[in-house]
């Protein structure tokens, strides 16, 4: 049964895809209900798949010697997100129905957006590393068309072609990695390594622990990559809150924790992850202060609880962070999807020109605030019980001044999240923008997403002993909501949680009249040079198109001196050989 | 003194080689090919190959041959040689470098053992790799089809047959080059 | 000297003038008697090879099969080439490749 599901959870959409780019741009209905239908369907077969979770070989398709057997493990891991690829795709697509209604290339865009949910469960469900890497690849170039789909926009294509180069800089760490296990180890397989990585020497596991950092880091849009992610809110919003917010984002964070058990005892290599969270949930709480523009707001929202997620596993706490992974998957594309419509009918991003908007769209305030109070970490949204876990995790396995530095984070994160809040929906309208509630496709979607944040965090107990179950090389200890709540409650981490949180609400309900205002020129100049990164990310982007147009000279076209590369390349193979013989 | 005829052969086929690439000519490259073939083919003879000489002696300096007369006689035949781009001192390196690193990477191999006739052209064709020879039937049909292209296509196509904007090109490029454009010719320029 | 070894230097010479005039060659025709010439060098190894190996039915069927594979290339080339030279008026490769666009 399950053999038959997993293939079907990455052919569905695919074949969605396919058969939504021949229906043609002619017939928008038929699209719009291609798509709705495919990716739904893929959505109800990913929720089947998860009570059939286990730790065996799912699905295995022999590939030859070279590329190892293609097989596929629906652990716990990877069914969960799979689920939430395909049910927050299926909401996102559904969402899409209303947003991009009317637009044009319809069928580019369906056709990108189920061909990256067949790549990411593919990518989450897969056991065999050449083969993730393979589907990251495919993530990472829907990514790019869909962060490109106005294509007729210099800043969308140029955010495009920065997000392309830089996850792709981050995936030469996950081949580099996927080739030193196959060149000792023999086998792409991963239960093999997480079995066998003792074999390896101390250096080579440092040098794959790094290098999959690197490729986690580039992905999940984590220090020194994050630059990427803000200009990736060029995309359609729907695709925001899928590949942006909610699912490939969430690769990198997968990809650490599903190689934890390995690389665990790296020397540096926990700290080095929980700093590279760390870093990365402060300067974007940070920057998130002074964003103006709704979307960037949420994008710096999103690298800050990413950050949160990785700082999770650098503190040994696997499952608080696959369990943040859930909410934040769930409330984040909430919030994108509500800006999204808020954006859709108001037909601005800048939240200087937005304000009381919350009269005119009375559910989509009601919906957006219930994703606000689980991104602050408020009590009883989903948001509150995964982020005090990551906390509790941080404060026993981290340094003081660690868990003191996340503090504070979730104090600014309250900050931000109560000013956009109060920009958009509430205080006088600074224009007369004529907005409208949301549609009905839009209601359905954000519906179920407000109901899934307020409630995914009674799943913590089947979740965790999911995973218990399937993951044998993790350690994980069942936890049922009982103990949950009581760890929760009992502790006063807790406590000093919440209050930073209140503290951080109130200040910014007091400044929330200056919010519209002048942030202070330091502070803004520094959030808008992403504290100096964004230069090292333009170097990157900068360096990898011009070495790519300087090897173009290369390619003269002349047949003759393609035969010089020909025979060179034979002389240098030949060279090599005889010197390893020798 | 087995190895004599080989030397000879040996020595006469690069010989010829040689001059088939430096030839200005391309009819006379064409024949220096077909010596070549036929110098080759009584190499694989002498080795034993008697299947393989008789299909390299009838295709390669046969067919090919034939061929690739025909082919000068349609185009007529260009007479300037235009020089090459590469340095010749680059290409002679990059040569020697490569052809040497094959012949002294093979040579320390064992030497030629008694061939034992064990298993035989016919039956590795019919019975190991049969596969391949309906593959290699279905090649042949293709290269059929390719000679057919070769013998009709070129007839047929006349100046009115050619799209407006192809003309409109290949004239810039008789102005550019303020040369003629050679009709095809058809009668062979040389007997074969 | 054995006979393996005369074999040998005949095929490296062979590949050698082969592929220098691969280096050397703009005339599409031409192009294709060079290739012809190459592989005249790698029927001789791959017979040699067999002989070597001591199964010479499976080299000499391998140079059969690429006798037969290189034949079409050289016919389908042939034919292209003189397409090529009825509608460019030329054989030369680089003023080919500079009326494209």
């Amino acid at each position: 049964m399950t053999g038959l599901l997993v293939p079907s959870l990455i052919l569905v959409p695919w074949l969605g895809a396919l058969v939504v780019w021949r229906v043609g741009d002619s017939r928008p209905k038929w699209q719009h209900g291609l798509a709705v239908s495919f990716s739904v369907l893929a959505g109800i077969v990913s929720l089947i798949l998860i009570p059939q979770a286990s730790s065996d070989v799912a699905f295995s398709l022999p590939m030859g010697k070279l590329f190892g057997e293609l097989t596929f493990i629906a652990d716990g891991l990877s069914v969960a997100l799979a689920a939430i690829a395909c049910v927050v795709g299926s909401l996102a697509v559904l969402f899409a129905v209303d947003y991009m209604h009317g637009e044009h290339q319809l069928g580019r865009f369906y056709t990108f957006v189920l061909l990256f949910i067949g790549a990411m469960t593919g990518l989450v469900l897969t056991s065999n590393l050449l083969f993730l890497f393979f589907f990251w690849e495919i993530t990472a170039l829907c990514s790019y068309a869909l962060i490109s789909f106005y294509n007729d926009d210099p800043k969308a294509v140029a955010g495009g072609m920065k997000a392309l180069i830089i996850t792709q800089f981050g995936g030469v760490g996950l081949l580099a990695g996927a080739l030193t296990v196959f060149g000792t180890l023999g086998t792409y397989q991963i239960p093999d390594l997480l079995a066998r990585f003792s074999e390896l020497t101390p250096n080579l596991l440092a040098v794959m622990g790094f290098g999959f950092l690197l490729a986690a880091a580039a992905k999940s849009a984590q220090f020194p990559f994050h630059t990427w992610l803000p200009d990736a809110m060029e995309a359609p919003t729907p695709i925001s809150a899928l590949i942006h917010a909610a699912t490939m984002v969430n690769a990198g964070v997968y990809l650490l924790a599903r190689f934890y058990p390995v690389f665990e005892h790296v020397p540096g290599w926990t700290f080095a992850v929980m700093l590279v969270g760390m870093i990365s949930a402060l300067i974007t709480a940070v920057m998130a202060l002074t964003a103006m523009d709704l979307k960037r707001a949420l994008a710096y929202s999103t690298v800050s609880q990413l950050g949160y997620m990785v700082y999770a596993i650098g503190a040994g706490g696997i499952f608080a962070s696959q369990f943040h992974l859930l909410s934040h998957a769930v409330f984040k594309a909430l919030l994108f999807l509500a800006a999204g419509s808020v954006i859709h009918s108001a037909g601005t991003r800048d939240m200087r020109r937005m304000g009381g908007l919350g009269k005119q769209m009375p559910f989509v305030r009601n919906v957006f605030i219930l994703g606000a109070l689980a991104l602050a970490g408020l009590p009883i949204m989903n948001g509150f019980w995964s982020k005090e876990l990551i906390l509790e995790e941080g404060l026993l396995h981290t340094p003081l001044w660690a868990h003191i530095g996340m503090l504070i984070g979730a104090g600014l994160t309250a900050f931000y999240t109560l000013r956009m809040t109060w920009m958009v929906f509430f205080g006088e309208p600074r224009e007369a923008l004529h907005a409208h509630d949301a549609g009905t496709a839009m209601k359905v979607s954000l519906g179920i997403l407000a109901v899934g944040s307020l409630t995914t965090w009674l799943l913590a107990g089947p979740f965790s002993s999911l995973l218990e179950r399937t993951l044998p090389f993790h350690e994980f200890h069942v936890l049922t909501l009982d103990t949950l709540a009581e760890e929760i409650f009992l502790a006063p981490a807790t406590y000093i949680a919440l209050g930073v949180v209140a503290l951080g609400l109130a200040i910014s309900w007091m400044v929330r009249k200056q919010a519209t205002g002048p942030v202070p020129a330091a502070l803004e100049a520094l959030s808008r040079e992403s504290f100096g990164l964004d230069w090292l990310n333009q170097q990157v982007v900068k360096l990898m198109s011009q070495s790519a147009s300087a090897m173009q000279k290369t390619q003269t076209g002349e047949m003759n001196w393609n035969v010089v590369g020909i025979i060179g390349a034979l002389v240098v193979v030949l060279g090599i050989l005889l010197w390893s013989a020798s | 003194m087995e190895i004599v005829p080989y030397v000879l052969l040996s020595l006469g086929a690069v010989f010829c080689a040689y001059k088939a690439v430096r030839s200005p000519r391309l009819l006379a490259s064409a024949l220096y090919l077909a010596v070549v073939s036929a110098l080759v083919s009584v190499m694989l003879f002498l080795l034993g190959a008697t299947e393989v000489a008789v299909i390299e002696l009838s295709v390669g300096a046969g067919l090919v041959t034939v061929l690739l007369v025909y082919a000068l006689s349609m185009v007529g035949e260009d007479t300037q040689d235009p020089p090459s781009y590469i340095p010749k001192p680059l290409a002679f390196v990059l040569v020697v470098a490569a052809a040497g690193l094959v012949g002294w990477m093979t040579l320390p191999m064992l030497p030629l053992p008694q061939a034992t006739r064990d298993l035989l052209l016919v039956d590795v064709l019919w019975k190991q790799r049969a596969l391949d020879v309906w593959i290699q039937i279905v090649l042949i049909f293709s290269g059929v089809l390719g000679i057919l292209g070769l013998l009709t296509e070129s007839q047929t196509v006349t100046e009115d047959e050619i799209e407006p904007e192809v003309l409109e090109s290949v004239s810039a490029v008789i102005a550019h080059q303020e040369a003629g454009l050679h009709k095809p010719e058809l009668a062979p320029k040389s007997e074969v | 000297m054995t006979l393996f070894n005369v074999l040998i230097v005949t095929v490296a010479c062979l590949l050698g003038v082969g592929l220098y005039g691969l280096l050397i060659t703009r005339n599409l025709i031409k192009i294709v008697v060079v290739l012809q010439l190459l592989v005249k060098s790698v029927v001789l190894a791959f017979v040699v090879a067999g002989n070597v190996s001591g199964h010479p039915g499976i080299g000499e069927s391998v140079a059969a099969t690429i006798i037969v594979a290189d034949t079409i290339v050289a016919v389908v080339a042939l034919a292209l080439a003189v397409q090529v030279r009825i509608r460019f008026g030329t054989l030369d490769i680089p003023k080919i490749s500079s009326l494209r666009g």
